[in-house]
């Protein structure tokens, strides 16, 4: 379509990277203007230079008596935590669901409560049980991925090509060597994507609990210094969160493409 | 004696024949369990209130509502807020996306930023809204609004980019006009994954719906869980789970039903 539009319109056209460009230049231009111009105040949308110092701040001074740095540090300790446990539990209880019908029936009712349940509500509880602090957070983050990841080795289970599992069968395989080297590696494209559903979801909900039930990380940091009006560490915070949420994603990706390296090659 | 395991054998057989009995067999043993917790007193009452206290504040709420607010006052409020949000990023992002996905340059000028929005967590910025907007209804909606908004630009932009060069050609060769190749060609081929994204968007909407009433609020479902936990009325806080979960599950189920109705060509193409 773009080679047709550019012969019948027949003009030279700006490659994209180049519309991109002009695009984040405007913004930025459009940023400088109105926060060094004076059009905005510095409360509602610091400007580049007291964004850069509010940087500097936190990475030479800290936050509170902890670095930037030890407060993603342990943003990240807890989503690691709470999506390995959450994920892998979510992983065994959603293969055998998919392979056995009277495991599915029996927990499907749960998996799908818990699933679009917003992870806030059942955090209240939570810290009601465990008080405040990393067993509530934890336990918080594992219900939020194991949903997830238990649908998603389900419906790869559910997936598996009939005719494979027979042939391998009618080859003489046990019920083992089925599930090893004809179920599980179909599935294993399904978990990743779950895997990555997962990250995400658990990623977001660990900003809300620390925001709500904690006094260190990424998520604490912005609501704290929101609470003192400091726009500049609000945004740097909220670079900082976006930045390792992208970086968690990519490092998913790269796992996968490791692994499961036959996805989408049937 | 000889008729017990067959007996059995048959209850088995009976019930794996019909899983959705199995499911009910096993919620009611999750209730059993939870029941009987509570009635030995394993756990302190303070922590976990009974099926029976739930039931009792469930009734009470119906009635007196919860500080004022009654409980019909509270889920209207949170489906309001979820409605009100989700519809302003259907009517907003669709069009975005389809353009996005149609003319390059479009997606050249915007795609970085509906793709830096999409994986921020959506407290990340309540402060910020709260800071630019203030803490009325109108910052809610907005949360709930950039939550749902780049998923459902994002998947309406991949659902145009998802259809096939051939057809567009095909229909422009048979002289079709852009208009009639975006109406008839790439309009119902891209309706599939702009469903699929508007009903994540809804799951995504929902769950941020109780970040998005956790500050200043006065009413809605996530409010009042809130609420409840200050006051330490684990009754409220269970009933509000029980309520939010059984609205997540039929919101999600009014999106396929919806889905099926309207994009009832998917999968056969």
């Amino acid at each position: 379509m773009t080679e047709a539009r550019a012969i019948t319109q027949g003009r030279p056209r700006l490659p994209e990277w180049a519309i991109t460009g002009v695009s984040v230049a405007v913004l930025i231009v459009a940023w400088v203007v109105a926060t060094d111009g004076g059009f905005v105040d510095d409360l509602f949308m610091p400007s580049p230079s007291s964004l850069w110092s509010g940087f500097m701040d936190l990475v030479v001074d800290g936050y509170k008596s902890r670095t930037i740095w030890e407060h993603a540090g342990l943003s990240l300790e807890r989503v690691l935590a709470g999506f390995v446990t959450g994920a892998i539990a979510g992983t065994v209880i959603g293969l055998a669901m998919g392979y056995n019908r009277v495991v599915e029936a029996c927990f499907s009712p749960f998996v799908e409560f818990l699933r679009p349940l917003p992870q806030l509500a059942y955090l209240v509880l939570l810290i009601v049980w465990f008080g405040i602090g990393e067993t509530a957070q934890i336990i918080l983050l594992f219900l939020t991925a194991f949903p997830v990841s238990a649908i998603a080795a389900m419906d790869g289970v559910k997936s598996v090509s009939r005719q494979r599992v027979q042939v391998a069968r009618s080859l003489g395989a046990s019920d083992w060597q089925i599930f090893r080297f004809v179920v599980f590696p179909s599935a294993l494209p399904e978990i990743f994507t779950g895997a990555r559903l997962a990250i995400g979801v658990v990623y977001a909900t660990l900003i809300a609990a620390e925001i709500i039930a904690g006094s260190t990380g990424l998520g604490w940091v912005i609501l704290d210094a929101g609470r003192f009006l400091r726009s500049d560490y609000v945004f740097v915070g909220i670079l900082a969160i976006g930045l390792m949420g992208l970086s968690l994603d990519y490092m998913l990706v790269a796992i996968e493409h490791r692994i499961v390296h036959w996805a989408g090659r049937y | 004696m000889m008729d017990t395991p067959n007996r059995s054998r048959d209850a088995a057989s009976f019930l794996l024949a019909r899983p959705r009995w199995l499911s009910l067999l096993s919620v009611l043993a999750a209730f059993g369990a939870w029941w009987g917790i509570t009635a030995f007193a394993l756990v302190p009452a303070v922590l976990l209130p009974s099926p029976a206290e739930v039931a009792a504040a469930a009734v009470d709420i119906l009635r007196n509502g919860y500080r004022e607010t009654t409980l019909t006052e509270n889920i209207a409020s949170t489906l309001w807020r979820c409605g009100a949000g989700f519809l302003l990023a259907i009517v907003t992002g669709v069009p975005l996306g389809l353009a996005m996905g149609y003319w390059p340059r479009i997606r050249a000028a915007t795609n970085y930023i509906v793709q830096f929005m999409r994986p921020l967590p959506p407290l990340s910025y309540v402060i910020l809204l709260i800071i630019w907007i203030g803490t009325d209804n109108r910052s809610k909606i907005a949360l709930l609004y950039i939550t749902a908004f780049p998923i459902i630009a994002s998947s309406a932009m991949a659902g145009v980019r998802s259809v096939s060069q051939q057809r567009v050609q095909a229909a422009r060769a048979l002289g079709a006009s852009q208009w009639q190749v975006f109406r008839y060609v790439i309009w119902p081929s891209a309706m599939p994954l702009s469903f699929t994204g508007a009903r994540i968007a809804l799951a995504a909407a929902f769950s941020t719906v109780v970040a998005a009433e956790l500050n200043a609020a006065t009413d809605g479902l996530g409010w009042m869980v809130i609420s409840a936990s200050r006051f330490l009325r684990n009754d409220v806080i269970i009933l509000g789970i029980i309520l939010l979960g059984i609205l997540g599950i039929a919101l999600s189920a009014l999106v396929v039903a919806i889905d099926r109705r309207v994009v009832h060509w998917r999968g056969i193409e």
